[in-house]
């Protein structure tokens, strides 16, 4: 079963179509990951899910439901911006939240995610006492405090330190192997491949990618060329069949065109320095979000 | 539902946990009813060194009387029974009669006032026991630093008018002596009316009705009530505006509605201002048992009271609580302030004229247009001779409907309000939300 069914969904703001006859299906059980530029509409959608936004057309269903009050009680919502009680004690207030939720007490579940998250000693402290990164994780711990079936994180690990992150995407998989359904936003396409079993893209308010990250690479087939050299590489010109070459310092990427050999082009680079490597890859998650959202800012070309 | 008292709950527990509440508590009323009980407390403090008195006395009739009278006033008036000090003895000064059109002396005299060296001086026309004279020779004139606020100058009004009627007596033939008590002067006292007692057919006794019963009830209700909503309703205006910039409220709304949300906090800051009057209330009755006044506790207007008081912050509450959720930050939020507070402050605008004519078509259908109605019906049940006794009933039935009408339009300026950033609220706009959602 589908966990979320978005069909044919608009919304507007203004004159500004925020998200344009989207139609999107999240399994069950799975990890979903939502990718787009800023104000493409993916927190749009992420609202609409939980009944914070209604679509102008279109509908949603949740587990199966119409969107309604009770199916956003067994989600729960990670926003982007977090935002918090500062004067509430810790306990106090993941209690607060997961009672909300769920109308039960949830305080055994509160000490064991601190504990869990290494915040026990901090659970009758105010809010106001903690630092970013623990704020963010009593953030993380409220979400999920009430034992919601799916969880929408909007960009879970942004302002995270490496420690901590791994700390919150370690209980994220927990939870989906525990059944829960995942979904959340992320600028990290490195965290997108990693850890989603779909990747959704949304630009301008379309969606122009949806799949598992093989059968989004396979649909752009093995068209890059990875290549570490010692000098400079010769100019896209002076390479036939190369449509563009992304600098990343130690490593280029370089795009070959449909019908290019990618030997020919690989000869004419040793011919001018030498090389440490090459591999022919799928281009990476990265790679694809940049040629669709912003060739010409992204990708450095060799006139 | 569930949701929203949970919500209220927080709000309330995070609302009367805090020092600010208990002190604001005690302070509130001390700050309210400070300058009366100040003023009460402080009457007898006055300054009881001597004060002197010239006088001018162009008919030559008048000075004795008052220097009788002076004396009269230091021997009986001054001292207490327990011989200390409490009121300045008065001390005349006769002067020589000088020219009346002549402004040296009055420039003299003056200069002394100004030294401190008397009090105050007064001249009295020589035309003053002539009835049908001039009235520019029979005037009395007062000078002193502050004549219009002045102790001695009321006091001077009796003996200088008693010697004066005795004068136009004499002049009549008739012998004041003779008719003793001539001046004695009577009050009229102010009574309410006779009524019967229901349980026993007996007619009661009316009772003495009061300056404090009169005024001081309605004012103490109403200003309770104003300070309610102050307490109840204005900080949703601020505090839901914090929690939408701390971004606060974009978590709740992944748990509540937006109506839940506005309705949690409304209904904190109902239980806030219920249990701060329930304090008030019970402390007033206390207090007042403990004078001896508890006849004047208006038990009657209580019920009405937490009933109106409930409605009003419910009504102003929501309407506050969705112009919040318009606002970006504390100087939009600031500029909503005051034009949210005219309702609540029409009432104690018209406190006055409410309270002398509870009665009047002014006080009556002001008291029925609801942003008013709660203060002002009030107000007027508290007033000792009551209003008809459907008003308060029509009136409760205005205010709740306003009521609906109030949480219905706030809930749908507050559905596109909490989430919408960035841009100054214009109340064009905010109708627009109203009218379309």
């Amino acid at each position: 079963m589908n966990a979320v069914e978005i069909r044919n969904v608009t919304k507007t703001f203004g004159r500004t179509r925020a998200v344009d006859d989207l139609t999107l299906d999240v399994p069950q059980g799975s990890v979903y990951g939502f990718i787009g530029p800023n104000g493409s509409g993916k927190t749009t959608t992420l609202r609409m899910i939980m009944n914070i936004f209604y679509p102008d057309s279109g509908r949603i269903r949740i587990f199966g439901e119409e969107t309604s009050e009770a199916c956003s009680d067994r989600i729960g919502y990670l926003p982007e911006e977090r935002g918090l009680y500062r004067k509430m004690k810790v306990r106090e207030l993941l209690r607060f939240y997961g009672q909300l939720k769920s109308g039960r007490d949830v305080a055994g579940e509160a000490d064991r995610w601190l504990a869990r998250l290494e915040l026990s000693e901090w659970a009758d402290r105010k809010v106001e006492a903690l630092s970013k990164g623990m704020a963010q994780k009593v953030q993380f711990i409220s979400t999920i405090v009430s034992r919601p079936e799916m969880i929408i994180l909007d960009e879970p690990f942004s302002g995270l330190d490496p420690v901590n992150a791994d700390a919150i995407r370690d209980a994220v998989l927990e939870l989906q192997k525990e059944g829960t359904t995942v979904i959340f936003s992320t600028h990290d396409m490195s965290v997108a491949e990693k850890m989603c079993d779909f990747i959704f893209m949304i630009f301008r308010g379309r969606k122009v990618l949806d799949g598992t990250l093989a059968s989004i690479q396979q649909a752009y087939g093995q068209d890059t060329l990875r290549v570490t050299a010692e000098g400079d590489l010769p100019p896209k010109a002076e390479l036939p069949g190369v449509d563009a070459i992304t600098d990343f310092g130690k490593v280029q990427e370089l795009r070959i065109g449909a019908g290019a050999d990618p030997q020919r082009i690989v000869r004419t680079i040793m011919d001018r320095t030498r090389v440490r490597s090459f591999e022919l890859a799928s281009p990476s998650l990265h790679d694809i979000f940049v040629r669709i959202a912003g060739p010409a800012a992204k990708e450095v070309t060799h006139a | 539902m569930r949701k929203a008292l949970r919500l209220a709950l927080r709000e309330y527990r995070a609302a009367v946990r805090t020092k600010g509440f208990i002190i604001g508590l005690l302070v509130m009323p001390v700050l309210m009813g400070g300058s009366g009980l100040a003023m009460m407390l402080l009457k007898d403090q006055v300054d009881t060194a001597d004060q002197r008195l010239a006088v001018m006395d162009h008919s030559g009739i008048v000075a004795p009387a008052i220097v009788e009278a002076a004396e009269e006033r230091n021997a009986h008036e001054v001292y207490d029974e327990s011989g200390e000090k409490v009121k300045p003895a008065y001390v005349i000064e006769v002067l020589e009669p000088a020219g009346a059109d002549d402004a040296s002396w009055r420039l003299a005299l003056s200069d002394r006032v100004r030294r401190g060296d008397l009090r105050a001086f007064v001249e009295i026309g020589e035309g003053v026991g002539d009835s049908g004279a001039d009235r520019g020779l029979g005037r009395i004139q007062y000078y002193a630093k502050n004549a219009a606020i002045d102790d001695m100058r009321r006091w001077l009004g009796w003996p200088i008018n008693n010697r004066l009627r005795a004068a136009r007596l004499e002049r009549a033939g008739i012998d004041a002596q003779a008719v003793p008590g001539l001046f004695d002067w009577r009050a009229v006292e102010g009574m309410g009316l006779v009524t019967v007692d229901e349980k026993t057919g007996e007619v009661q006794e009316a009772r003495q009705s009061s300056e404090g019963e009169a005024i001081g009830i309605p004012v103490i209700l109403t200003m309770l009530m104003f300070m309610m909503i102050l307490m109840g309703a204005m900080p949703l205006l601020q505090s839901v505006m914090e929690e939408k910039v701390q971004r606060i409220a974009e978590v709740l709304l992944g748990s509540l509605r937006p109506f839940q949300f506005m309705m949690g906090k409304v209904l904190g800051g109902v239980a806030v201002s219920l249990t701060s009057a329930s304090v008030y209330v019970i402390g007033g009755i206390l207090i007042a048992r403990r004078l001896g006044v508890a006849e004047y506790v208006p038990y009657e207007v209580l019920p009405w009271f937490f009933g109106y008081m409930f409605l009003a912050i419910i009504m102003i509450g929501a309407m506050l609580a969705s112009l919040g959720s318009a606002c970006n930050d504390a100087k939009e939020a600031q500029s909503m302030t005051l034009p949210a507070m005219i309702p609540v402050m029409i009432p104690m605008f018209v406190m006055m004229p409410v309270i002398r004519e509870p009665q009047s078509a002014f006080a009556t259908y002001l008291s029925f247009f609801p942003p008013s109605t709660p203060m002002l019906m009030i107000m007027r049940l508290c007033t000792p001779g009551g209003i008809p006794s459907w008003q308060p009933w029509v009136g409760l039935l205005t205010v709740l409907l306003f009521t609906v009408l109030s949480v219905w339009a706030g809930g749908r300026i507050f559905r596109i309000g909490i989430l919408m950033q960035g841009k100054a609220p214009q109340l064009g706009e905010i109708m627009r939300w109203i009218v379309r959602g």
